[in-house]
């Protein structure tokens, strides 16, 4: 047995007809729904006024617990070791986003190790890898990647387009680790980087990812 | 610098992410009531929201930096809450635990004026609501609590309106068979 509303009454109460609008036999079952919907409390909700103080003392602890953390990710020596990493990209039915590449290069060598120490070398921390990346977007304007590393500021790295061939290159510095990023294309459309591995944002969207590595990290 | 009211969102996510942490709380007070209802209903009860929105919040801080669009700070931070409040629910079903009845005292059933069977009504939907699917309540919630269209809904919660509709009408359904002796 059908105990659910009349198609009209429901477009009743979700505002697109009117009561008077229904047929008659309708108007009573109509009626009946907007008493149902009627019933909604829509009274304002108050949260206790300790509220605001509560939720910056735990953003106030978290922040330093950030801070601690980078300042031993900071101080932690590593070895950095030249690697490159490159993706063929290809360019798929001529859609928007196409084809990229990433290439990790190192950008200086770690500091030479300190003579004469009677034991291991001490390399000290440098992690500037430069990645690059590639965007394949014919009839584009302008193209920037925009990710965790720039605070996915949508004009802090534009892409150059070689030619006009549709392809967009730029090669940022990026500190050792892993980096969201996304690339936007005429200043509004976010597009993932098809050559490379995405993960859910956590929020309905997709990121692309990149891995900048240092195997060998040690702490010395 | 501005007033705080001035202050655009992304010009405060921006502040933060440089350092200035306790800028942080002129996006608590802006999104704090407007957020309230929403959690309050989708959750029954003013305390375990008040967890949720301030559970949200602190997350939203952890993870400020990812936030791609600061200008769109309230949607973001919408979707942060609205994956709070289905994993509170879920846990609460799992759980087999009840959402809070709130405050029922409101009239004597011997009122002639209809007040008792407006807050009696308004009870049992409280109730019927309850045992809609998290997804059901919550574009219930949003289309006739909060009183967004369709289209605003799916801008905030990514699903079509199609979709959306179909939500609806299924809730409306179920709350026709919920709500049958009080209507």
């Amino acid at each position: 047995m059908n105990t659910g509303y009349h198609p009209l009454v429901k477009r009743v109460l979700g505002g697109e007809l009117s009561l008077a609008e229904l047929p008659p036999e309708l108007h009573a079952e109509g009626e009946e729904a907007l008493r149902l919907v009627g019933a909604v409390d829509r009274t304002a909700v108050a949260f206790s006024p300790e509220f605001e103080q509560r939720v910056m003392a735990a953003v106030r602890r978290h922040a330093a617990a950030h801070g601690r953390r980078a300042w031993r990710w900071l101080n932690t020596p590593r070895d950095v070791q030249v690697r490159l990493r490159v993706r063929p990209w290809a360019v798929w039915g001529g859609a928007l986003a196409a084809a990229a590449a990433l290439v990790l290069l190192l950008s200086r060598p770690a500091a030479a190790p300190e003579p004469g120490t009677g034991g291991e070398a001490r390399v000290v921390a440098r992690d500037s890898v430069f990645v690059r990346f590639v965007l394949y977007a014919p009839g584009a304007h302008r193209v920037a990647v925009a990710g965790n590393f720039n605070q996915w500021d949508r004009s802090a790295a534009l892409l150059v387009p070689a030619g006009t061939s549709g392809v967009w290159t730029t090669t940022l510095a990026l500190p050792v680790g892993q980096h969201q990023y996304a690339f936007v294309v005429d200043g509004a459309r976010w597009v993932v980087d098809p050559a490379a591995p995405a993960v859910d944002d956590g929020f309905g969207r997709r990121n692309s990812l990149v891995a900048v590595t240092a195997p060998g990290a040690r702490v010395l | 610098m501005g007033l705080e009211g001035e202050a655009t969102d992304a010009e405060v996510v921006r502040a933060v992410l440089a350092g200035d942490v306790e800028r942080y709380a002129v996006l608590v007070r802006r999104y704090r009531d407007r957020y309230a209802r929403y959690a309050s209903r989708m959750l029954g009860s003013a305390d375990v929201a008040e967890d949720a929105v301030q559970d949200a919040m602190v997350r939203a801080f952890d993870r400020l930096a990812d936030c791609r669009e600061p200008d769109k700070f309230a949607g973001w931070l919408f979707l942060i809450l609205r994956n709070r409040c289905f994993a509170e629910r879920r846990r609460q079903q799992r759980e087999g635990r009840p959402l809070e009845p709130g405050d029922d005292r409101i009239a004597a059933p011997d009122r002639p004026d209809g007040v008792y069977e407006d807050a009696e009504r308004m009870r049992a939907l409280k109730r019927a609501l309850e045992r809609l699917t998290p997804e059901q309540r919550e574009v219930f919630v949003m289309k006739h609590v909060e009183g967004l269209a369709y289209e605003e809904i799916g801008q905030l919660t990514g699903a079509t309106v199609a979709s959306l509709k179909m939500r609806m009408h299924r809730a409306y359904d179920r709350l026709r068979v919920l709500m049958k002796e009080h209507v």
